[in-house]
């Protein structure tokens, strides 16, 4: 990830603020040293490589726009931006998702399915931890989060998927989802 | 779909949200609240806290450079002061429409001579500095409208009417240097402007003695590096008006002035 250490966190944060009073310099940095891990983001929901770049426009578009309303007691500069952008690939999704679905030539956008080894000390220490309340997941549970969280799929659409009726997939999930924040706020 | 009973836990449905797995509408409502009611905000940013770690194992992948070039133009950021004459016509978003709409290469070059700014404060900075071109359809009617900037090496390209394509297929733009093999400028949309930076092996070719073509191909590109679907849309290259005021007429010759 391009901000691991809390120095990189707080420079990001800086620019943003920089950026919400419309600092242009600032504003092209904080793209230089963001872009790349929201575009992997909307590369890796959206499987295309023209949509990806619609959606990363739209989002540093909004980054220009409403950077006021960055709030760091809330959240870090990097977590909100990669929200921004998940939030507008999901909208994306949703918009139409049949049409990016239908289409097997999509899938053959290089998306690395593998996620890239975010072990030892280059993992974030939030990272680490998230990945251990996860593990601690039954396996199939696990693998319906990451699939959602991942995929931008909807319940139906991971039901589907997964084969499972969607009240069983609702149920994984919301459990997941509990067990997730008692072990993360522990 | 959240009944009271389901929901038991208040802020399941925000870590739903956080997650992606709402649909369409459920999504909106949650988003709302979190414009309005300053709990969900809070509850929303404690859950995103707690997943957005995920993101760290996605691989970064850079983007390509005419993202920020389209970007810097979408916002309007700072550009060069030389380029500002000619910024009003460029940033004309209202022209750019009439460019799609309107089929007739005649009218283009009038109504970029109407709008231009009177010549009489700068004199001309740019030499040679817009290219234009019309894509016609083989029933004549106008597909895409495309204007090249050779100063900052970009095309736009306006469709005039959305073509339908099959599912799967889509418009690719080329370039085709007299006597030569076609060079793909890439793929267009066939419903709203695109803006394409253009290489300087591009930017070499282009002239009055080339042509554009459009392509139906695969979404992600002809796979050979040549066109491999039906051309559906060609278009001569004419030089635009310059700055100065000058107007190259396109295609066909200048009747009428003074009706538009």
């Amino acid at each position: 990830m391009s901000a691991t250490t809390p120095t990189e966190r707080e420079e990001l944060n800086q620019l943003l603020r920089r950026t919400a009073r419309e600092d242009q310099a600032a504003f092209a940095e904080l793209y230089k040293r963001t872009s790349s891990k929201l575009f992997g983001v909307c590369l890796r929901m959206l499987r295309d490589r023209g949509e990806a770049e619609d959606v990363l426009q739209e989002t540093y578009a909004t980054v220009w726009r409403r950077a006021s309303s960055f709030d760091a007691s809330r959240a870090s500069a990097i977590t909100w931006l990669v929200t921004l952008s998940r939030n507008k690939a999901i909208d994306r999704l949703r918009q139409h998702r049949e049409e990016l679905l239908g289409d097997p030539s999509r899938m053959d956008e290089t998306v690395d399915e593998q996620p890239t080894p975010a072990a030892g000390a280059e993992a974030s220490q939030e990272y680490q931890r998230l990945q251990h309340c996860l593990d601690e997941l039954e396996p199939q549970q696990q693998s319906s989060v990451r699939e959602a969280f991942f995929t931008g799929a909807t319940y139906n659409e991971l039901a589907t998927r997964c084969k499972v009726p969607l009240g069983t997939m609702k149920s994984w999930i919301r459990r997941s989802l509990m067990q997730l924040r008692t072990c993360l706020d522990q | 779909m959240n009944t009271p009973i389901e929901d038991g836990n208040n802020h399941l449905r925000y870590a739903e949200y956080v997650l992606g797995v709402l649909d369409a509408d459920t999504r909106a409502e949650v988003a709302h609240e979190v414009l309005v009611s300053g709990e969900a905000a809070t509850a929303v940013a404690l859950w995103q806290r707690r997943l957005m770690p995920l993101t760290d194992t996605i691989r970064e992948v850079t983007p390509a450079p005419y993202v920020w070039a389209r970007i810097h133009d979408a916002l309007q950021l700072d550009a060069p002061a030389r380029v500002a004459p000619r910024k009003g016509l460029w940033d004309n978003l209202q022209l750019w429409h009439w460019l799609g709409i309107g089929a007739s290469a005649v009218a283009v070059a009038l109504l970029v001579v109407v709008s231009l700014p009177r010549p009489t404060t700068t004199p001309t900075v740019v030499a040679a500095g817009y290219m234009a071109s019309t894509i016609q359809q083989d029933n004549g009617s106008t597909g895409w409208t495309a204007t090249m900037d050779l100063q900052h090496a970009r095309m736009v390209v306006v469709p005039a009417t959305p073509v339908a394509f099959e599912q799967g297929r889509a418009p690719e733009l080329w370039l085709i240097p007299a006597g030569g093999k076609p060079i793909s400028v890439g793929m267009i949309a066939r419903d709203k402007p695109t803006t394409l930076t253009l290489d300087p092996a591009l930017l070499a070719q282009l002239g009055p003695t080339a042509a554009l073509a459009v392509s139906v191909e695969p979404i992600g590109g002809s796979p050979t590096g040549q066109p491999t679907g039906a051309v559906i849309a060609k278009g001569a290259i004419g030089a635009a008006p310059d700055a100065g005021g000058k107007v190259a007429m396109i295609g066909d010759k200048p009747t009428d002035w003074t009706s538009v």
